[in-house]
């Protein structure tokens, strides 16, 4: 089994960086509020930006204009 | 028939003017505070909020008056400096918000302030109503923020975190790192433990058995010493004091349990424990990170004893005018001018004046009581007549105010120990385990030395984890969850366990088992108008004042004008062509020149109501009793229970209302003091003792009670010294809580003893060598799971066991029909 010599070695390596993003998560407020994030994500389906995003991937069938006079 | 109003839901009067078009209906409002805030929001294309939220929102009229020169203070330099930090062109905030009803209303605020244009960043934390603010604030001044805030029907204060603040979010994030570490670590070393065990173990050459067993220990040596350390420092403090509780047993199963992997690690024989160790970690402490943070929403609103007091007041300089200060420069010797409906800045003598003053909040009386020149008052209660000049003689932490607060230290430190004797049947259980594994372990010594040490940490190991990271913590969390659904929110872990034990329980009257509030009792006409003309003509009068009492009228049908109010006396004013007066006999008799009747003997307060001709009716306004609240007595007294009504009231009503209900004992016109004197000698017949009340003036006895239970609408120092809130003021919550803390208790046991016989009886096997550890890992799977389960049947709402004593449900107990 001489791949563990290498597999060990990443795992404490992994282990070791995601301790250190999990601090940093901590120490940036990320978990302080836990309730918010939680509705707010729910809440932007009526933003404005995101309806205009909508609206600008499906856009409403025009009625085809009058050439302009001259 | 009245409707709902559709921003605050509270009910709209008949004949209502108020109106506004939201998300394209005309939707009727209840008042012009409402539809103010409602016309704002839609103007500002925010509508959808109606859409989103899940409560209704505030009123208005609730939230505290924020003046506009009041909040113009807040521009000032000086004043800014402690709580406004810059960085460049933006200052920086935090607010302390209030008014937030649910989750929609962080969207409203958050998209409204985003949307000036010199707001860079808002952002609000929903668990502690705090909401940081970053923003350019040479172009808008910080009042206008706050204005805009109070636009859309919030008010916001300027938030400073303390010392203690600051402390517990620092201790909240060290908790949380620590469950991380052990719950990353602890994956790992479990992988690396499993690959050494005979069943997974195919090809596993003896050197890499060596390195898998040093990883493990590399990678548990953090939990235990950095997750682990709250636990050894419990237990040397439980050393020191000789208190047996489950700190110790956790750090010598925990301690053992390493110790044993280390000298499996480096000599290759014996069971690696590892896994164990990590696992019983991560269990332990997400339950008490769970436990803290149940704890935190109640530390939330901290701003505490501040909020008793105005931010400001009018100073009134040697030529008597008045200047709006700030509470923190004002001076002992100064005049402050204080007008009705104000509440006072500091302790002082009244110079000019009279008015009647609201000390209910500190005193349990609920009438406002007569004070005039010469007379003394204190900080923190409500004027509510006439405007009163009133020298200051203390301040901040000389006055009454601040004297309860240093009562409230003491009682705290008085707080007896039933909160460390929490879980008692666990407590038997765990030394029952101990003891076990001791003789077991000496009758091995006998037989056979070399093995005895791994029998009893075998012992050790398989019943603490179970049994005791998982019994007790899965049953506690899962009533909490329960009794926070039903409005009661628990923030000190003892309280289900300790609700077992109680046998006396204090009441305070006004604003727990009563309303709290004056509320129209009775009118009784005395000329050719009916009840409902005399209703309307009065509250049409009373409607333009901003006495307390006036709010007991409702909303008038019909529009007053000319009203004016003579202090201590009542009111004058003219309905469509009729001079009227509402208030004292005398005041109101003048107008005809008749002589007044004669008070009816009843306790309340009377308002005679006259027009030119006479008197028109007598109103009488007086504190009604909470309509649950019998049902709380009555579940109270099927227990057993002693009941005692403690309160500061001098009134009759505290005789009238322990006899409506039947208590065992009431006293009248108690001070703080004596109130925990009571509380004491409660405590020296040995009794356990549960405080419910809700005023500044039961604080003391909230934090020395063995249980405490503060209502939600109750002081923010109440709430902070009680062991759990009753967030929406319904007693029929308590009730279900006393059952449910029974059914806990059981659980707990059950949970214990399933834990407790599954790994008794699997021992002698795997000592025998009989049970695989493969066997012996799905076995306990299987047991943890039954005891998570059997603790999930606490998520469920109480049956009808107690409901012949309740009223019947109100809402949120439409789940109790699954059972």
């Amino acid at each position: 089994m001489p791949a563990l010599y290498i597999m060990i070695p990443a795992a404490l390596l992994l282990v070791g960086a995601a301790i250190y993003l999990f601090f940093w998560a901590v120490d940036s407020g990320q978990y302080d509020d836990l309730d918010g994030p939680a509705h707010s994500v729910l809440f932007d389906d009526q933003d404005a930006n995101h309806l205009a995003a909508i609206d600008e991937a499906n856009p409403p069938q025009q009625p085809p204009r009058e050439p302009p006079h001259a | 028939m009245t409707s709902a109003c559709y921003h605050c839901a509270l009910p709209v009067p008949a004949g209502s003017r108020f109106t506004a078009m939201i998300l394209g209906e005309r939707r009727e409002l209840c008042c012009p505070g409402c539809q103010a805030v409602a016309e704002a929001i839609v103007a500002g294309g925010l509508q959808h909020y109606y859409q989103h939220r899940s409560e209704a929102s505030a009123n208005p009229d609730t939230l505290p008056v924020q003046l506009l020169d009041e909040l113009a203070l807040y521009d000032r330099a000086d004043v800014q400096k402690p709580f406004v930090r810059h960085d460049g062109d933006l200052a920086e905030i935090t607010l302390l918000m209030e008014g937030i009803s649910c989750a929609a209303c962080g969207w409203l605020i958050e998209k409204h302030l985003r949307r000036l244009p010199a707001v860079a960043e808002a952002r609000l934390n929903l668990s502690n109503h705090r909401l940081h603010l970053r923003w350019a604030d040479g172009q808008v001044p910080l009042s206008r923020l706050l204005s805009e805030l109070r636009h859309i029907g919030y008010a916001a204060h300027p938030y400073q975190a303390d010392r203690a603040a600051e402390q517990r979010a620092g201790e909240n994030r060290l908790a949380l790192r620590r469950l991380g570490v052990a719950g990353l670590l602890w994956f790992q070393a479990m992988m690396a433990t499993m690959a050494t065990w005979p069943q997974f173990n195919v090809d596993l050459s003896p050197e890499l058995h060596v390195i898998l067993r040093w990883v493990a220990m590399f990678l548990t040596t953090p939990i235990v010493f950095y997750s682990c350390a709250p636990f050894f420092k419990g237990a040397m403090r439980d050393v020191r004091t000789r208190h047996l509780t489950m700190d110790l047993s956790v750090s010598l199963a925990i301690g053992g349990a390493y110790l044993a992997g280390i000298w499996t690690a480096i000599t290759g024989t014996g069971e690696l424990y590892f896994d164990a160790v990590g696992m019983f970690a991560l269990f332990l402490l997400a339950g008490r990170y769970l436990e803290r943070r149940a704890r935190e929403r109640t530390a939330a609103a901290t701003a505490q004893l501040v909020n008793l007091l105005p931010v400001s007041c009018l100073r009134l300089d040697s030529e008597d005018q008045s200047e709006r200060v700030l509470l923190t420069e004002l001076a002992l010797g100064d005049r402050v001018l204080v007008q009705p409906g104000a509440v006072l800045p500091a302790d002082g003598v009244i110079l000019e004046g009279q008015s009647s003053i609201d000390e209910s909040l500190l005193t349990g009386e609920y009438l406002p009581q007569p004070r005039q020149v010469g007379d003394g008052v204190t900080a923190g209660t409500l004027n509510v007549d006439g405007a009163l000049i009133v020298h200051v003689r203390a301040l901040g932490h000389d006055t009454q105010l601040s004297a309860i607060v240093r009562l409230l230290e003491r009682a705290q430190a008085e707080k007896p120990r039933l909160a460390q004797l929490a879980d008692r049947a666990a407590q038997w259980f765990l030394l029952g385990s101990l003891m076990a594994a001791a003789v077991i372990g000496l009758l091995w010594w006998q037989l056979d030395a070399s093995r005895a040490f791994w029998i009893v940490l075998a012992m050790l190991v398989a019943t603490c984890p179970c049994a005791l990271s998982l019994a007790t913590p899965t049953a506690l969390t899962a009533a909490t969850g329960t009794l926070h659904s039903l409005g009661l929110l628990l923030t000190r872990g003892h309280v289900l366990e300790g609700l077992n034990q109680i046998d006396t329980v204090i009441f305070d009257k006004t604003g727990t088992l009563t309303e709290g509030r004056l509320t129209l009792n009775a009118i009784r006409p005395l000329g050719e108008l009916n009840s409902d003309q005399c209703l309307g003509l009065a509250a049409a009068l009373e409607n333009r004042s901003e006495h307390p009492i006036a709010r007991a009228f409702g909303r008038a049908p019909l529009p007053a004008t000319d009203v004016r109010s003579a202090a201590g006396q009542g009111l004058e004013g003219r309905v469509g062509e009729r001079l009227l007066r509402i208030g004292q006999p005398a005041y109101v008799c003048e107008l005809s020149g008749c002589p007044p009747p004669a008070t009816p003997e009843q306790t309340g307060q009377w308002l005679l109501l006259g027009d030119r001709s006479g008197a028109l009716a007598w109103f009488v306004l007086d504190d009604r009793l909470r309509s649950d609240a019998p049902a709380l007595l009555a579940a109270c007294k099927a227990r057993g229970w002693r009941t005692l009504l403690l309160s500061g009231d001098s009134s009759p009503m505290v005789a009238s209302v322990a006899a409506a209900l039947g208590i065992d004992e009431a006293r009248g016109s108690l001070r703080p003091d004596d109130k925990l004197q009571v509380l004491q000698r409660l405590h020296a017949q040995g009794r356990k003792v549960l405080m419910l009340g809700d005023g500044v003036n039961d604080v003391p006895v909230l934090a020395a009670a063995d249980i405490s239970v503060a209502m939600g609408s109750a002081t923010d120092l109440a709430k902070t010294s009680a062991d759990a809130v009753l967030l929406n003021n319904r007693l029929d919550a308590l009730v279900q809580a006393f059952s449910l803390a029974r059914r806990t208790r059981r659980v707990i046991i059950e949970n214990l003893l399933w834990a407790g016989l599954y790994n008794g009886l699997m021992l002698p096997f795997a000592a025998l060598g009989w049970i695989t550890p493969l066997w012996a890992a799905v076995g306990m799977s299987v047991s943890s799971l039954t005891v998570v389960l059997n603790a999930l049947r606490l998520t469920r709402l109480p049956s009808a066991s107690v409901k012949p004593l309740a009223k019947p449900p109100v809402a949120g107990l439409s789940r109790a029909g699954l059972e």
